[in-house]
């Protein structure tokens, strides 16, 4: 916990309280808590930490339809094991299994980040072709805390793009030494003007000690780079370079208590299979409990490494932001279909659907004709016999004009 | 799969002009050697990447030795590959003194603009170094001399006109123009050298190898969120399907997995021997594995991406070196719907490079007729081969034409008939060689009298 206060990254105003090392037992923070009073599990969730709320609102939308739950008393609840400027561990505790995994994928895969994108090369005299470079470019993390707040580039009314939907960074360098020169990420040089509340947002990350940033190529003499990136906003789901996680650590039930996995072994089971490290803050069911066949697991540790773009309790606050609002689309979406099927009038959440069965309505094509019967006059003839009435034996009659058979109208 | 994997062949590799050239963007040294590997400094000029392994089946995808792999390793590097062609033009000199000359490229008299076809060329009539070149682009806007024959001397002059020869880009996938080199070859002739350049990443169907020969191509590429992860979040760049061992016993395969993960986990900078003659023993590599907290047979806990369930059993993994093969989709998908023929029988073109057709061969064939889909028979053989009218005079059995039998002199038993092309020619040949050949003809259905 005291690794946790000084690492100065408003954890504290994150995660404020209460840290409940002893297990988490939810909402015993709030002593004056009475169920019979509280008209939603919302305002019960207040007297927790701030995740635990977000977490138990997220949970509620999910749970749309029986907002009342069994386990009416146990709110989510938060305890952080670990957390340091590049990784967070906690502990969540009365969440359910999609819930959480839910929770990892969009951490992993939706959360906005920036990354370069569109890479104008001006000179390029370097060993490496110009889309290698390119690619080695997309790849270098950038600052991303206010990427969220950029403009999608699709949504941007510009043309191509503007200091509202994108960073411009340009490189311009040319060995003239006899030695080997290298190119590292902080010879990127941020041109666009940039927002006073994130003046860090676009800046290649730099966490090495000597201060030099990823290694992009090597020059020699005479070799000279010249080019602008332009960083855009996006998600992992498109590309990995938007990724703003690296391992995420995710697993619950160490002691195989609910018995999801089989343990395979030769002799011994304990002796062969390491206990993780979250054992410890678990009991295995003593020998000769009876199974509980209906036992749902509730206890999650989560570590999640950022890749240095956003820290980390930032990507657990967007995703849990990310996740609410695709709900919110859900959700929308089905309020506003109720008179007239899915896909209705109020298309705002654009998410995926098929095509509309009827669309435009006024379309020739039924559906169960061929393309041969659709056009009635040409119907019963066939598609490669003379149409003005075969004279050869063995085809025509079989085949072409004798009336009879009409097609599949 | 040696010859055919992709990867660094050699230090000049970006300096010379191959025909053909595949190199690998991020090859990596082995994990796992062998004693020759070490002995021929195979680190020096790798043909291959370290991928995480998984040793599991998922979706199904996975099924006959295909691999699945993960999207995001693929964003990143893995198995990214460049391939350079070369296209060449021979500047000719013929005997009467004319000479091949590279034009200028034609612009639109309306606009002033390049016409698309010379969208990627200079003033000189050359490709531009760093543009991209689509497919029907010219990239050695030649020309050659209409008059190559006569001799020049005298009044034998032929005209002075050129004929436009340009080596064109055919490829349907565009390129990069690389480098453009002019050279000289014996004769004072001069040559032109393009070298064209494509970056790909691996995509469905493109084949892999590890070095123990259990090849397989790509089935499915799935996010990273979807793939499974141990409980550290380690996440694989392939999942192999674990039927590919039983049978093929690559005892090798296994072994590269256990030493290169005990490599890993210990931090070992020194290679690991995975070859069965000098190996790191079975039993020390456990023990590494066993000492960092790992189970000894290189299995581990991993959780189902999808649902965030643990899989029910426990997985073997590792990193396997892995090669890229050059057989590609990209190079050998094809398919026709309506193309070019052949001028002598009038039946599709065969083969990729001529847009051909897939044949419908004599096994095939006999299936069809076995099972008596005589309609489908009529339509692969003649609707969508070579069929065609032919007028048959029932006189005398002959080709007639227009209606009209030349032997006859007479319109009056003229039929048409539908029949392969192929058919008609075997006919002629025939009668060519003093083979009398006559069509007789009668109703299959006749009419009811």
């Amino acid at each position: 916990m005291d690794a946790f206060f000084e690492s100065g990254l408003g954890l504290e105003r994150f995660f404020n309280q209460p840290f409940n090392q002893d297990e988490g037992k939810g909402d015993n923070a709030s002593p004056d808590y009475n169920p019979s009073q509280s008209s939603s599990s919302i305002d019960r969730a207040l007297s927790v930490s701030p995740l635990a709320k977000i977490i138990r609102d997220t949970v509620n939308m999910a749970d749309y339809d029986h907002p009342m739950h069994d386990d009416i008393g146990l709110g989510p609840s938060v305890v952080i094991h670990e957390a340091d400027s590049t990784a967070v561990k906690f502990e969540a505790s009365n969440v359910s299994l999609p819930m959480m995994n839910s929770l990892r994928r969009v951490m992993m895969a939706e959360i906005p980040t920036l990354a370069i994108d569109l890479v104008e090369i001006e000179e390029n005299t370097s060993v490496l072709a110009d889309e290698f470079i390119a690619h080695r470019l997309g790849l270098i993390p950038l600052h991303a805390l206010g990427a969220d707040k950029l403009m999608a580039q699709r949504d941007c009314e510009c043309e191509q793009y503007c200091d509202r939907c994108s960073v411009r960074l340009s490189l311009h360098v040319k060995c003239t030494t006899d030695e080997n020169m290298n190119v590292y990420a902080r010879d990127l040089i941020v041109q666009s003007e940039g927002d006073d509340r994130y003046p860090q947002r676009g800046h290649p990350v730099i966490n090495d000690p000597d201060g030099n940033g990823t290694l992009i190529i090597k020059l020699r003499k005479d070799q000279e780079v010249k080019l602008d990136c332009i960083a855009k906003k996006g998600i992992a789901k498109e590309h990995a370079k938007w990724m703003a996680t690296t391992a995420v650590g995710f697993e619950y039930d160490p002691h195989n208590n609910l018995r999801h996995t089989d343990l395979w072994y030769e002799q011994d089971p304990k002796k062969e299979w390491p206990l993780s490290e979250n054992a410890k803050h678990e009991e295995p069911h003593p020998e000769g409990t009876v199974f509980d066949y209906d036992a749902k697991p509730s206890r999650f540790y989560i570590r999640v490494e950022s890749s240095g773009v956003l820290p980390p309790d930032v990507i657990v606050k967007q995703g849990v932001e990310v996740m609410q609002k695709k709900l919110a689309g859900i959700l929308h979406e089905l309020h506003n279909s109720g008179d007239n099927g899915m896909g209705g009038a109020g298309d705002e959440y654009d998410g995926p659907r098929s095509p509309d069965v009827d669309a435009g309505g006024g379309d020739n094509w039924d559906g169960f004709q061929t393309a041969y019967g659709a056009v009635n006059s040409t119907a019963n003839q066939s598609a490669w016999g003379n149409a003005g009435g075969s004279t050869t034996p063995g085809y025509g009659t079989s085949y072409g004009n004798s009336g009879g058979y009409t097609g599949f109208n | 799969m040696g010859k055919q994997a992709i990867g660094a062949i050699a230090y000049n590799q970006f300096n010379r002009i191959d025909t053909l050239l595949y190199t690998l963007v991020y090859p990596q040294r082995p994990m796992v050697i062998t004693k020759t590997i070490q002995l021929i400094h195979y680190d020096k000029l790798p043909a291959g990447q370290n991928a995480t392994v998984v040793v599991m089946s998922y979706s199904g995808y996975d099924i006959e030795d295909a691999l699945v792999l993960n999207k995001a390793s693929i964003d990143r590097g893995f198995g990214r590959c460049q391939v350079f062609r070369k296209y060449t033009a021979e500047m000719q000199k013929y005997p009467n003194g004319r000479k091949d000359a590279i034009v200028p490229p034609m612009t639109d008299p309306q606009t002033g603009e390049r016409i698309p076809k010379h969208a990627a060329l200079d003033d000189d009539g050359l490709a531009i170094v760093g543009y991209k070149i689509n497919s029907g682009e010219a990239m050695i806007n030649k020309a050659s001399p209409v008059d190559s024959m006569t001799t020049g001397i005298g009044g034998d002059r032929g005209p002075e006109d050129y004929r436009s020869a340009p080596t064109t880009y055919r490829i349907a996938d565009p390129a990069y123009i690389d480098k453009v080199m002019i050279s000289e070859i014996a004769g004072d002739r001069s040559i032109i050298k393009v070298q064209t350049r494509q970056t790909r990443r691996p995509e469905l169907g493109d084949k892999f190898s590890s070095r123990h020969g259990q090849k397989g191509v790509v089935g499915i590429i799935v996010d990273q969120e979807d793939m499974p992860f141990s409980d550290t979040g380690l996440c694989p760049d392939i999942i192999m399907n674990p039927h590919g061992f039983p049978s093929r016993m690559t005892v090798g395969k296994l072994l590269e997995c256990l030493t290169g993960k005990a490599s890993i986990v210990h931090g070992r900078p020194s290679y690991g021997f995975g070859d069965a003659f000098r190996s790191h023993p079975v039993e020390e590599m456990s023990k590494v594995l066993v000492d960092h907290g790992f189970s000894w047979e290189g299995k581990d806990y991993f959780t189902s991406g999808l649902t965030g369930e643990p899989l029910e059993a426990y997985i073997f993994n590792g990193p396997i070196y892995y090669q890229r093969l050059k057989h590609m989709v990209q190079d050998k998908m094809h398919s026709r719907s309506r193309g070019p023929r052949a001028v002598l029988t009038r039946q599709p073109t065969e083969g990729r490079s001529r847009e051909g057709g897939l044949r419908l061969g004599e096994m095939e064939r006999d299936c069809l007729i076995a099972y008596g889909a005589s309609q489908l028979l009529l339509e692969r053989l003649m609707i969508s081969s070579d069929g065609a009218e032919f007028d048959i005079c029932q006189r005398c059995g002959l080709f007639g034409y227009k209606g009209y039998c030349q032997t006859c002199k007479s319109t009056k038993e003229v039929t048409q008939m539908t029949m392969p092309y192929a058919a008609k020619l075997l006919v002629q040949e025939l009668i060519s060689m003093n083979v009398g050949v006559r069509l007789q003809l009668e109703d299959e259905f006749p009419h009811p009298r």
